[in-house]
Protein backbone atom coordinates (compact mmCIF):
# COMPACT_ATOMS: atom_id res chain seq x y z
CA UNK A 1 0.00 0.00 0.00
CA UNK A 2 3.00 2.02 0.88
CA UNK A 3 4.27 2.90 -2.72
CA UNK A 4 7.53 4.10 -1.37
CA UNK A 5 8.30 1.70 1.84
CA UNK A 6 12.07 0.96 2.20
CA UNK A 7 13.09 -2.51 1.31
CA UNK A 8 12.07 -5.05 3.56
CA UNK A 9 14.42 -7.57 5.15
CA UNK A 10 12.38 -11.02 3.12
CA UNK A 11 13.46 -8.92 -0.21
CA UNK A 12 16.82 -9.55 0.47
CA UNK A 13 16.39 -13.07 1.29
CA UNK A 14 14.50 -13.41 -1.43
CA UNK A 15 16.97 -12.33 -4.00
CA UNK A 16 19.32 -14.20 -2.35
CA UNK A 17 17.24 -17.59 -3.08
CA UNK A 18 16.70 -16.76 -6.29
CA UNK A 19 20.16 -16.38 -7.13
CA UNK A 20 20.95 -19.64 -5.69
CA UNK A 21 18.02 -21.24 -7.54
CA UNK A 22 19.25 -19.75 -10.72
CA UNK A 23 22.59 -20.43 -9.98
CA UNK A 24 22.06 -23.94 -9.52
CA UNK A 25 19.69 -24.32 -12.57
CA UNK A 26 22.38 -22.96 -14.87
CA UNK A 27 25.25 -24.87 -14.13
CA UNK A 28 23.37 -28.50 -13.96
CA UNK A 29 22.15 -27.51 -17.36
CA UNK A 30 25.65 -26.02 -18.78
CA UNK A 31 27.20 -29.90 -16.92
CA UNK A 32 24.93 -32.13 -18.39
CA UNK A 33 24.63 -30.94 -21.74
CA UNK A 34 25.81 -34.08 -23.23
CA UNK A 35 23.57 -36.65 -25.00
CA UNK A 36 23.68 -39.66 -21.89
CA UNK A 37 21.91 -36.84 -19.69
CA UNK A 38 20.02 -35.65 -21.88
CA UNK A 39 16.85 -35.64 -19.45
CA UNK A 40 18.14 -34.01 -16.49
CA UNK A 41 19.81 -31.01 -19.25
CA UNK A 42 15.75 -30.38 -19.83
CA UNK A 43 14.32 -30.51 -16.66
CA UNK A 44 17.15 -27.69 -15.46
CA UNK A 45 16.62 -25.52 -18.86
CA UNK A 46 12.93 -25.71 -17.91
CA UNK A 47 14.00 -24.58 -14.09
CA UNK A 48 16.19 -21.85 -15.57
CA UNK A 49 13.52 -20.14 -17.88
CA UNK A 50 10.83 -20.82 -14.87
CA UNK A 51 13.19 -19.02 -12.54
CA UNK A 52 13.50 -16.34 -15.14
CA UNK A 53 9.87 -15.75 -15.19
CA UNK A 54 10.04 -15.83 -11.27
CA UNK A 55 12.30 -13.11 -11.26
CA UNK A 56 9.55 -10.56 -13.43
CA UNK A 57 7.03 -11.58 -11.36
CA UNK A 58 9.10 -10.72 -8.14
CA UNK A 59 9.87 -6.91 -9.82
CA UNK A 60 6.16 -6.66 -9.23
CA UNK A 61 5.63 -7.88 -5.20
CA UNK A 62 8.74 -6.18 -4.51
CA UNK A 63 8.89 -2.29 -2.66
CA UNK A 64 9.33 0.40 -4.64
CA UNK A 65 12.95 1.12 -5.03
CA UNK A 66 13.61 -1.65 -3.39
CA UNK A 67 16.62 -4.66 -4.32
CA UNK A 68 13.81 -6.44 -6.01
CA UNK A 69 12.50 -3.75 -8.27
CA UNK A 70 13.63 -3.29 -12.13
CA UNK A 71 13.14 0.06 -13.57
CA UNK A 72 14.40 1.12 -16.67
CA UNK A 73 17.79 1.40 -16.68
CA UNK A 74 19.36 4.77 -17.34
CA UNK A 75 22.65 6.63 -18.20
CA UNK A 76 21.55 9.75 -15.57
CA UNK A 77 21.16 7.67 -13.09
CA UNK A 78 25.28 6.34 -13.47
CA UNK A 79 26.27 10.16 -14.14
CA UNK A 80 24.47 11.04 -10.69
CA UNK A 81 25.89 8.07 -8.92
CA UNK A 82 29.48 9.15 -10.13
CA UNK A 83 28.46 12.87 -8.96
CA UNK A 84 27.96 10.58 -5.06
CA UNK A 85 24.33 10.54 -5.30
CA UNK A 86 23.58 7.63 -2.53
CA UNK A 87 21.01 5.18 -3.11
CA UNK A 88 20.61 1.62 -5.07
CA UNK A 89 23.94 1.20 -7.77
CA UNK A 90 22.58 1.77 -10.90
CA UNK A 91 24.88 -0.81 -12.33
CA UNK A 92 22.79 -3.75 -10.63
CA UNK A 93 19.67 -2.66 -12.85
CA UNK A 94 21.83 -2.26 -16.28
CA UNK A 95 23.05 -6.10 -15.49
CA UNK A 96 19.66 -6.97 -14.85
CA UNK A 97 18.47 -5.74 -18.40
CA UNK A 98 21.41 -7.76 -19.85
CA UNK A 99 21.44 -10.99 -17.96
CA UNK A 100 18.22 -11.44 -17.69
CA UNK A 101 17.42 -11.64 -21.88
CA UNK A 102 20.49 -12.81 -22.50
CA UNK A 103 19.78 -15.83 -20.13
CA UNK A 104 16.09 -15.95 -21.57
CA UNK A 105 17.50 -16.28 -24.99
CA UNK A 106 19.24 -18.77 -24.10
CA UNK A 107 16.34 -20.80 -22.07
CA UNK A 108 14.08 -20.38 -24.64
CA UNK A 109 16.51 -21.27 -27.86
CA UNK A 110 16.90 -24.73 -25.74
CA UNK A 111 13.24 -25.44 -25.83
CA UNK A 112 13.31 -24.81 -29.69
CA UNK A 113 16.26 -26.58 -30.11
CA UNK A 114 14.59 -29.68 -28.36
CA UNK A 115 12.21 -29.84 -31.10
CA UNK A 116 13.98 -28.58 -34.00
CA UNK A 117 17.89 -30.24 -33.84
CA UNK A 118 19.00 -27.82 -36.30
CA UNK A 119 18.61 -24.75 -33.56
CA UNK A 120 21.43 -27.02 -31.11
CA UNK A 121 24.40 -24.18 -32.37
CA UNK A 122 22.49 -21.66 -31.68
CA UNK A 123 21.56 -23.04 -28.05
CA UNK A 124 24.88 -23.55 -27.13
CA UNK A 125 26.06 -20.32 -28.34
CA UNK A 126 23.68 -18.22 -26.66
CA UNK A 127 24.27 -20.75 -22.76
CA UNK A 128 27.92 -20.12 -23.74
CA UNK A 129 27.24 -16.53 -24.05
CA UNK A 130 25.14 -16.32 -20.73
CA UNK A 131 28.28 -18.49 -18.65
CA UNK A 132 30.17 -15.24 -19.30
CA UNK A 133 27.74 -12.75 -18.56
CA UNK A 134 27.23 -14.36 -15.22
CA UNK A 135 31.07 -14.61 -15.07
CA UNK A 136 31.06 -10.99 -15.38
CA UNK A 137 27.98 -9.76 -13.22
CA UNK A 138 29.53 -12.18 -10.35
CA UNK A 139 33.07 -10.57 -10.71
CA UNK A 140 31.13 -6.64 -11.12
CA UNK A 141 29.56 -7.91 -7.58
CA UNK A 142 32.33 -8.92 -6.24
CA UNK A 143 34.11 -5.04 -6.98
CA UNK A 144 31.05 -3.24 -5.95
CA UNK A 145 30.69 -4.91 -2.67
CA UNK A 146 34.75 -5.68 -1.41
CA UNK A 147 36.82 -3.93 -3.50
CA UNK A 148 36.23 -1.18 -1.54
CA UNK A 149 37.93 -2.83 1.53
CA UNK A 150 40.51 -4.25 -0.94
CA UNK A 151 41.69 -1.08 -1.80
CA UNK A 152 42.00 0.60 1.35
CA UNK A 153 43.60 -2.25 2.34
CA UNK A 154 46.21 -1.88 -0.37
CA UNK A 155 46.36 2.12 0.14
CA UNK A 156 47.11 0.95 3.85
CA UNK A 157 49.98 -1.10 2.63
CA UNK A 158 51.78 0.92 0.37
CA UNK A 159 51.55 4.06 2.65
CA UNK A 160 53.30 1.95 5.28
CA UNK A 161 55.84 0.38 2.95
CA UNK A 162 56.72 3.89 2.27
CA UNK A 163 56.90 5.30 5.30
CA UNK A 164 59.35 2.16 6.08
CA UNK A 165 61.84 2.88 2.74
CA UNK A 166 61.87 6.45 4.08
CA UNK A 167 62.93 5.47 7.36
CA UNK A 168 65.41 2.95 5.67
CA UNK A 169 66.75 5.48 3.85
CA UNK A 170 67.11 8.25 7.12
CA UNK A 171 69.16 5.25 8.89
CA UNK A 172 70.59 4.08 6.21
CA UNK A 173 73.85 5.25 8.01
CA UNK A 174 73.39 2.69 10.90
CA UNK A 175 71.75 -0.07 8.71
CA UNK A 176 73.58 -3.10 8.91
CA UNK A 177 73.70 -5.76 5.84
CA UNK A 178 71.18 -7.76 4.77
CA UNK A 179 68.53 -7.00 8.01
CA UNK A 180 66.92 -3.67 7.41
CA UNK A 181 64.34 -2.84 10.39
CA UNK A 182 63.99 -5.93 13.31
CA UNK A 183 60.78 -7.23 14.48
CA UNK A 184 62.39 -8.33 17.89
CA UNK A 185 64.15 -4.84 18.38
CA UNK A 186 61.22 -3.41 18.09
CA UNK A 187 59.25 -5.37 20.31
CA UNK A 188 61.78 -5.14 23.09
CA UNK A 189 61.29 -0.87 22.48
CA UNK A 190 57.47 -1.10 22.40
CA UNK A 191 57.78 -3.10 25.98
CA UNK A 192 60.88 -1.40 27.36
CA UNK A 193 60.86 -0.03 30.65
CA UNK A 194 62.17 3.29 30.74
CA UNK A 195 62.60 5.88 33.78
CA UNK A 196 62.42 9.30 31.88
CA UNK A 197 58.44 9.73 32.86
CA UNK A 198 56.83 8.15 36.45
CA UNK A 199 53.46 8.42 34.15
CA UNK A 200 54.26 6.75 31.19
CA UNK A 201 57.37 4.55 31.60
CA UNK A 202 56.83 2.04 28.81
CA UNK A 203 54.41 1.71 25.12
CA UNK A 204 52.90 -0.68 26.88
CA UNK A 205 51.19 1.73 29.96
CA UNK A 206 49.05 2.86 27.52
CA UNK A 207 49.00 0.89 24.70
CA UNK A 208 48.76 -2.35 27.02
CA UNK A 209 51.11 -5.52 26.91
CA UNK A 210 49.30 -6.81 23.61
CA UNK A 211 49.14 -5.00 21.11
CA UNK A 212 46.07 -6.14 19.39
CA UNK A 213 44.16 -4.44 21.92
CA UNK A 214 42.80 -1.20 22.66
CA UNK A 215 44.64 0.91 24.98
CA UNK A 216 43.58 3.69 27.03
CA UNK A 217 45.19 7.47 27.86
CA UNK A 218 47.50 6.76 31.26
CA UNK A 219 46.35 10.25 32.18
CA UNK A 220 43.13 11.54 30.40
CA UNK A 221 41.50 8.13 29.93
CA UNK A 222 41.07 8.31 26.42
CA UNK A 223 40.28 5.06 24.59
CA UNK A 224 42.90 4.46 22.05
CA UNK A 225 42.53 2.35 19.29
CA UNK A 226 44.66 -1.18 19.02
CA UNK A 227 48.52 -0.22 17.75
CA UNK A 228 49.05 -4.02 16.10
CA UNK A 229 47.95 -3.43 12.05
CA UNK A 230 46.10 -6.45 11.96
CA UNK A 231 43.50 -5.04 14.70
CA UNK A 232 43.64 -2.00 13.23
CA UNK A 233 44.47 -1.45 9.46
CA UNK A 234 45.08 2.26 8.97
CA UNK A 235 47.85 2.37 11.61
CA UNK A 236 50.96 3.87 10.16
CA UNK A 237 49.80 5.41 6.82
CA UNK A 238 49.03 8.40 7.74
CA UNK A 239 52.92 9.69 8.12
CA UNK A 240 52.25 13.16 8.92
CA UNK A 241 50.25 11.57 12.25
CA UNK A 242 53.17 8.96 12.25
CA UNK A 243 56.09 11.43 12.64
CA UNK A 244 53.29 13.69 15.40
CA UNK A 245 52.87 10.66 17.51
CA UNK A 246 56.77 9.62 17.39
CA UNK A 247 57.77 13.29 17.66
CA UNK A 248 55.75 13.13 21.54
CA UNK A 249 55.14 9.61 22.57
CA UNK A 250 59.62 9.05 22.01
CA UNK A 251 59.95 12.19 24.33
CA UNK A 252 57.59 11.55 26.81
CA UNK A 253 58.44 8.04 27.53
CA UNK A 254 62.32 7.52 26.55
CA UNK A 255 63.01 11.30 27.54
CA UNK A 256 64.50 11.81 24.05
CA UNK A 257 63.54 11.60 20.08
CA UNK A 258 63.87 8.59 18.78
CA UNK A 259 65.86 7.24 15.70
CA UNK A 260 65.10 6.22 12.26
CA UNK A 261 66.19 2.48 13.05
CA UNK A 262 63.55 2.71 15.93
CA UNK A 263 61.15 4.03 14.24
CA UNK A 264 61.52 1.57 11.54
CA UNK A 265 61.78 -1.49 13.73
CA UNK A 266 58.97 -0.53 16.18
CA UNK A 267 56.57 -0.24 12.84
CA UNK A 268 57.80 -3.08 11.69
CA UNK A 269 57.22 -5.02 15.11
CA UNK A 270 53.27 -3.65 14.89
CA UNK A 271 52.76 -4.32 10.99
CA UNK A 272 53.50 -8.58 11.43
CA UNK A 273 51.46 -8.41 14.98
CA UNK B 1 -7.30 23.82 17.82
CA UNK B 2 -7.66 27.78 18.25
CA UNK B 3 -4.76 30.19 18.50
CA UNK B 4 -4.33 30.68 22.13
CA UNK B 5 -4.59 27.19 22.34
CA UNK B 6 -1.86 26.77 20.04
CA UNK B 7 0.20 29.98 21.71
CA UNK B 8 -0.13 27.81 25.16
CA UNK B 9 0.92 24.71 23.71
CA UNK B 10 4.09 26.40 22.29
CA UNK B 11 4.58 28.18 25.13
CA UNK B 12 4.59 25.02 27.30
CA UNK B 13 7.03 23.09 25.19
CA UNK B 14 9.64 26.07 25.09
CA UNK B 15 9.16 26.00 28.95
CA UNK B 16 10.01 22.05 28.92
CA UNK B 17 13.04 22.84 26.70
CA UNK B 18 14.78 25.14 28.43
CA UNK B 19 16.93 23.59 31.14
CA UNK B 20 18.29 21.66 28.12
CA UNK B 21 19.59 25.11 26.05
CA UNK B 22 21.06 25.97 29.30
CA UNK B 23 23.24 23.50 29.79
CA UNK B 24 24.73 23.25 25.97
CA UNK B 25 27.06 24.69 24.74
CA UNK B 26 28.56 25.03 20.86
CA UNK B 27 30.71 22.01 19.98
CA UNK B 28 33.72 21.77 18.21
CA UNK B 29 33.03 20.94 14.06
CA UNK B 30 36.05 21.46 12.69
CA UNK B 31 37.87 18.52 12.08
CA UNK B 32 41.38 19.21 12.00
CA UNK B 33 40.62 20.80 15.72
CA UNK B 34 38.58 17.66 16.87
CA UNK B 35 41.46 15.34 15.33
CA UNK B 36 44.29 17.18 17.32
CA UNK B 37 42.69 17.53 20.39
CA UNK B 38 40.79 14.52 20.54
CA UNK B 39 43.95 12.13 19.87
CA UNK B 40 44.46 12.47 23.77
CA UNK B 41 41.28 13.95 25.70
CA UNK B 42 38.06 15.13 24.42
CA UNK B 43 38.22 18.58 22.09
CA UNK B 44 36.62 20.45 25.05
CA UNK B 45 34.55 23.50 23.84
CA UNK B 46 36.44 26.57 23.30
CA UNK B 47 33.77 28.28 25.39
CA UNK B 48 35.07 27.33 28.79
CA UNK B 49 38.45 29.49 28.41
CA UNK B 50 38.87 32.94 27.37
CA UNK B 51 40.89 33.62 24.42
CA UNK B 52 43.82 34.72 26.63
CA UNK B 53 44.08 30.72 27.91
CA UNK B 54 43.60 29.79 24.54
CA UNK B 55 46.24 31.50 23.34
CA UNK B 56 48.82 30.82 26.27
CA UNK B 57 47.79 27.07 26.20
CA UNK B 58 49.10 27.06 22.14
CA UNK B 59 51.69 28.94 23.66
CA UNK B 60 52.69 26.06 25.31
CA UNK B 61 52.16 22.98 23.68
CA UNK B 62 55.54 21.21 24.16
CA UNK B 63 54.48 21.05 27.91
CA UNK B 64 50.99 20.28 27.85
CA UNK B 65 50.04 19.62 31.40
CA UNK B 66 53.32 17.72 31.87
CA UNK B 67 52.78 15.97 28.39
CA UNK B 68 54.38 17.37 25.26
CA UNK B 69 51.60 17.97 22.49
CA UNK B 70 53.91 19.37 19.98
CA UNK B 71 52.60 19.43 16.89
CA UNK B 72 52.99 20.94 12.99
CA UNK B 73 53.28 24.65 13.01
CA UNK B 74 50.45 24.98 10.34
CA UNK B 75 48.35 22.28 12.16
CA UNK B 76 48.61 24.51 15.34
CA UNK B 77 47.98 27.95 14.08
CA UNK B 78 44.87 26.29 12.69
CA UNK B 79 43.52 24.90 16.12
CA UNK B 80 44.73 27.86 17.81
CA UNK B 81 42.46 30.44 15.89
CA UNK B 82 39.34 27.82 15.76
CA UNK B 83 39.73 27.97 19.86
CA UNK B 84 40.66 31.95 19.94
CA UNK B 85 37.50 32.84 18.13
CA UNK B 86 35.03 30.48 20.01
CA UNK B 87 36.37 31.40 22.89
CA UNK B 88 34.15 32.36 26.02
CA UNK B 89 34.66 36.28 25.71
CA UNK B 90 34.89 35.74 21.89
CA UNK B 91 32.08 33.69 20.35
CA UNK B 92 31.12 31.53 23.33
CA UNK B 93 27.59 32.39 23.59
CA UNK B 94 25.83 31.93 26.67
CA UNK B 95 27.90 29.74 28.75
CA UNK B 96 31.05 31.85 27.64
CA UNK B 97 29.35 35.13 29.23
CA UNK B 98 28.87 32.98 32.39
CA UNK B 99 32.32 31.95 32.20
CA UNK B 100 33.65 35.27 31.89
CA UNK B 101 31.35 36.57 34.95
CA UNK B 102 32.89 34.06 37.29
CA UNK B 103 36.21 35.01 36.10
CA UNK B 104 38.72 37.53 37.77
CA UNK B 105 39.48 40.31 34.85
CA UNK B 106 43.16 39.11 35.09
CA UNK B 107 42.41 34.91 35.47
CA UNK B 108 43.92 33.06 32.85
CA UNK B 109 43.03 29.64 33.86
CA UNK B 110 44.60 26.82 31.81
CA UNK B 111 42.33 23.88 33.70
CA UNK B 112 38.65 24.19 32.76
CA UNK B 113 37.95 21.99 35.62
CA UNK B 114 39.49 25.04 37.79
CA UNK B 115 36.93 27.83 36.92
CA UNK B 116 34.97 28.84 39.08
CA UNK B 117 32.16 28.35 36.69
CA UNK B 118 33.23 24.60 36.72
CA UNK B 119 33.87 24.41 40.33
CA UNK B 120 30.07 25.88 41.06
CA UNK B 121 28.74 23.25 38.92
CA UNK B 122 30.64 20.20 40.32
CA UNK B 123 30.31 19.85 43.86
CA UNK B 124 30.23 16.31 43.87
CA UNK B 125 30.49 13.84 46.57
CA UNK B 126 34.30 12.17 46.28
CA UNK B 127 33.03 8.88 45.80
CA UNK B 128 31.51 9.95 42.40
CA UNK B 129 35.19 11.05 41.27
CA UNK B 130 36.80 8.02 42.16
CA UNK B 131 34.58 5.78 39.74
CA UNK B 132 36.81 3.71 37.87
CA UNK B 133 35.72 5.41 34.82
CA UNK B 134 36.00 8.87 35.34
CA UNK B 135 39.99 8.73 35.61
CA UNK B 136 40.61 12.58 36.02
CA UNK B 137 38.16 15.17 36.32
CA UNK B 138 38.56 15.98 32.81
CA UNK B 139 37.33 13.13 31.19
CA UNK B 140 33.63 15.05 30.87
CA UNK B 141 31.94 12.44 28.72
CA UNK B 142 32.72 10.05 31.20
CA UNK B 143 29.32 11.22 32.93
CA UNK B 144 28.24 13.52 30.40
CA UNK B 145 27.70 11.15 27.38
CA UNK B 146 27.18 13.81 25.00
CA UNK B 147 29.44 16.23 26.19
CA UNK B 148 31.28 16.30 22.84
CA UNK B 149 28.80 17.63 20.96
CA UNK B 150 27.99 19.79 23.40
CA UNK B 151 25.33 18.48 25.73
CA UNK B 152 26.49 18.44 29.25
CA UNK B 153 22.74 17.65 30.50
CA UNK B 154 23.24 15.37 33.60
Amino acid sequence: MTPRSTPARWEFLALRLWHAALAGGFVVAYVTADEDTYNMHVFSGYWVVTALALRLAMALAGSDRGPLGLPRPSLAAIRDKLAGKPGRNPLFVWMAALLLPALALGGLSGIVADLLPIAEDLHEGLAEAGLWLALAHAAIIAWIFQGRRIREVLAGRLARASLLALLAVLGAARVQAGEVFSAERGEALYRSVNAASPDFPSCATCHTADPTRPGRHAKTGRAILPMAVSANPKRFTDAAKVEERFERDCKTVLGRACTAQEKGDYITFLRGK
Amino acid sequence: MNAINRLLLALGLAVTALPASADSVRPVTDPLTLQACGECHMAFQPAFLPARSWTRMMDGLADHFGDNAAMAADKAAHVRKVLVDGAADTGGGKVGAKVMRRLGPDATPLRITETPGFLRKHRLPASEWARPEVVTKSNCPACHVRAEKGDYED
